[in-house]
């Protein structure tokens, strides 16, 4: 397996060094550069020179990508904090592995040993101070490492908070379709989820915005949700309660527009998987024992059926980015998702490089761990 | 109670001599010809049991008839023109326009601008700011939608099982370099990267204009990018019916290769490619319109459902709802029917298969 893995990381990595060639060069097809705006001036004539000297823009186009990819993965800022932190997260997740492969005998053992290492890269990452040399951005922005990573846990915030809600609503919706399978429910459920499918993201962000955050607010008097932005200005003064109403009521519809389709995906799939276990033998077998109804859902049929599942979400995470592109820009939200918005407007290099691979590199780190997971968990999978 | 005569022999599956008929396929036995049911007849029995596809391939159908007349329906004088102001005889601007001013004043055409006589349709679903009728630009802006969605289609079909039958045909280097390209291009983001295609597209000197500024260029884009999925379904469908006795029982007969993947292999593989397509180009009509709604896809004043969106939202904002509306609808009902399609198809197609998500 760890030849499985090597090998996919490998391949991920040539699709990156592509990924990060073709947006490279379509950058620099376009017709105006980023000084264009500067060139209105006369005046700024020498401080043009002065830029295109030490960003290299005079350089030939495959020196430039060199030179950008050199500085993207050389660390500019290296230090470990805290020796001793580090060194106990390693060791602890090893004998985690260790003792996981040893002596757990559920099929969740993969799972249990990820979940170590998240945990420990977490722990080491939180006491070392790393940091790329990702440029500078062209428009003035500040330097890209530090304007990406200050907009980041902001996407974070809203991708993971649509993933909740989609997984909370979708997978019960799903099993719930499939138990009472060709019911009423079952029937409005595929129909909802079908609708939900066909509703570009964009439509559904702003029927929601002007719905529930501007016309019940005129109608009612009412405020139940903002219209944009992460917090309200007053946010520091608040009480903790009032901080956490105040962030959901801006977090809410955003969340639930990203949410909305993957919610429809994961209901129509989880009902799927669930409804092909619950004609299986095994479960014939169970129910031939006499064992309670809710035993058999819940026991035999459920932790079978929400295998697939994993694969999903993991794969749907290209999905929930380009979701964060488009909702960002709806609700003002402070993320990287509108920041590549506005990079891409201005033709700012570095940012819209530092953002794609980004999302390249989430895509492909996630891809990995799909099939991964998908191998631990179910053990009729091999790897060649 | 008295016995019921049985039911007479229906006419599509069993026909009796008296009735004429000019098929070649007819055998006769014993005073009864019997009419061989061909994959076609069980594949439109099936799709015709889909009630929701056979509405959605009407809605469809009338789409497409009305988006490829447009013109010639604005020279009748039925419809608008996209891009220029409603105006009515008296020179002022209708009544459902969004003024453009907050306190709710009409906005009137200033002094020495040629007036455009309405047509009877103007009104149906308004204006937007500029003035110009929502309806016609819905209609047109269908053109848009419908283009992308059928010339990446057509892009992916070809593109797709080109690839993924030349794969999964010749196994060995050719495949493992032919599917090592497509996961490449599987790996690509396909928003971010057409964001950015679509913000240098227009800038693009080189390119012809009708790339640079028709949804054309967009459709290219789509295309080139989401091909992958199909190239793999399209291989794993090769590599299972190179095993199948029928395909090695034409080799056995001595048949060419040409010949076994035209006549043999992809005849079998069609459902897949067929399924698949039709999603993709839901899919496209989709993406379109989300980057005509960020503004990075076809440059106006050419409309699309996408732009009008976001248009439209920022007038309802202020109480116009009715571009957002009726542009948000006609792209949901076309994307709806596109997929209410594509599951009725697959139904009959397919029934085993299920569905791919992207």
């Amino acid at each position: 397996m760890l030849a499985y893995i090597t090998r996919r990381l490998v391949y991920g990595l040539v699709t990156l060094l592509a990924l990060s060639m073709i947006v490279f060069m379509l950058l620099q097809l376009s017709g105006g550069g980023p000084l264009d705006r500067l060139r209105l001036n006369p005046r700024m004539q020498p401080v043009i020179a002065q830029l295109t000297e030490l960003w290299g823009l005079d350089q030939p186009i495959w020196r430039q990508y060199v030179t950008w990819l050199k500085n993207y993965v050389t660390p500019s800022e290296f230090a470990i904090n805290n020796h001793a932190a580090v060194l106990i997260a390693i060791a602890a997740a090893s004998a985690a592995t260790y003792a996981i492969a040893r002596y757990m005998k559920s099929h969740w053992k993969g799972a249990a040993i990820l979940g170590a290492w998240v945990v420990a890269i977490f722990v080491i990452f939180s006491n070392v101070t790393i940091k790329f040399n990702w440029g500078v951005s062209f428009q003035g922005a500040g330097d890209v490492w530090d304007l990406v990573f200050g907009r980041l846990g902001a996407t974070l915030r809203l991708g993971f908070s649509a993933l909740f809600i989609a997984l909370l609503i979708g997978i019960p919706l799903g099993i719930y379709q499939a138990i009472r399978q060709y019911s009423f429910f079952d029937q409005l459920g595929t129909t909802a989820a079908f609708i939900a499918f066909s509703t570009p993201i964009f439509i559904v962000g702003v029927g929601l915005q002007l719905i529930f955050a501007l016309y019940f607010e005129k109608w009612t008097g009412v405020k139940l949700f903002y219209v944009a932005g992460m917090n309200s200005p007053s946010f520091s003064e608040m009480t903790f309660w009032q901080q956490i109403g105040d962030t959901l009521q801006h977090l809410v519809l955003p969340a639930v527009s990203i949410a909305l389709i993957s919610l429809a995906g994961y209901s129509r799939f989880q009902r799927a998987s669930m409804l092909e276990v619950l004609h299986s033998d095994y479960l014939r077998t169970a129910k031939a024992k006499g064992l309670r109804r809710s035993k058999v859902i819940v026991k035999h049929a459920l932790r079978n059926a929400l295998i697939p599942i994993v694969t999903l979400v993991s794969l749907d995470i290209a999905f929930i980015i380009g979701g964060a592109i488009i909702t960002e820009t709806i609700f003002g939200w402070p993320g990287v998702g509108r920041l590549y918005i506005t990079a891409i407007g201005t033709v700012d290099y570095p940012v819209v490089m530092a953002i794609v691979m980004i999302i390249g590199i989430g895509i492909v780190v996630m891809n990995v761990v799909a099939d991964v997971l998908y191998g631990v968990m179910d053990p009729r999978v091999r790897y060649d | 109670m008295t016995d019921r005569p049985p039911p007479p022999p229906s006419g599509k599956f069993l026909t009796t001599v008296e009735e004429p008929s000019e098929s070649p396929f007819l055998t006769e036995t014993e005073g009864i010809a019997v009419e061989p049911i061909t994959q076609w007849d069980l594949f439109w029995t099936r799709l015709r049991r889909h009630r929701l596809a056979m509405i959605a391939s009407i809605v469809l159908a009338l789409l497409i008839i009305v988006v490829i007349s447009a013109p010639l329906m604005q020279s009748a004088g039925w419809i608008d023109s996209p891009v220029e102001r409603l105006v009515d005889d008296g020179g002022r601007t209708l009544r459902n326009i969004a003024p453009r001013l907050d306190d709710g004043t009409v906005n009137t055409l200033p002094p020495g601008e040629e007036a455009v006589p309405a047509s009877p349709t103007a009104l149906i679903f308004g204006s937007d700011d500029l003035g110009r009728g929502v309806f016609t630009r819905v209609i047109y802006g269908g053109r848009a939608s419908l283009t992308v969605g059928f010339v990446t289609g057509f892009i992916v079909a070809l593109l797709g099982t080109v690839v993924g039958s030349i794969a999964g045909y010749y196994p060995g280097a050719i495949d493992q370099s032919l599917m090592r390209f497509t996961d490449l291009v599987l790996g690509l983001p396909l928003l971010p990267v057409a964001i950015v295609v679509g913000r240098i597209l227009p800038e693009m000197a080189f390119l012809p204009s009708w790339i640079k500024q028709g949804p054309m260029g967009i459709a290219l884009l789509i295309g080139f990018l989401s091909w992958g999925g199909l190239a793999r379904i399209v291989r794993a469908e090769f590599l299972s019916l190179r095993e199948k006795e029928f395909v090695e029982a034409a080799r056995a007969a001595g048949a060419s290769d040409r010949r076994i993947v035209f006549r043999h292999a992809l005849p079998n593989a069609m459902s897949p490619i067929i399924v698949q397509t039709t999603l993709i180009v839901g899919i496209a009509i989709v993406v379109e319109a989300a980057l005509s709604f960020l503004g990075f896809g076809v440059p106006p004043p050419t409309p699309t459902w996408g732009a009008m969106a976001a248009e439209g939202g920022r007038l309802a904002v202020r109480g116009f709802w009715w571009e957002l509306v009726f542009s948000a609808s006609a792209l949901v009902i076309t994307v709806l029917s596109i997929n209410f399609l594509g599951d009725g198809l697959r139904d009959a197609l397919d029934p085993t298969q299920t569905i791919e998500r992207k």
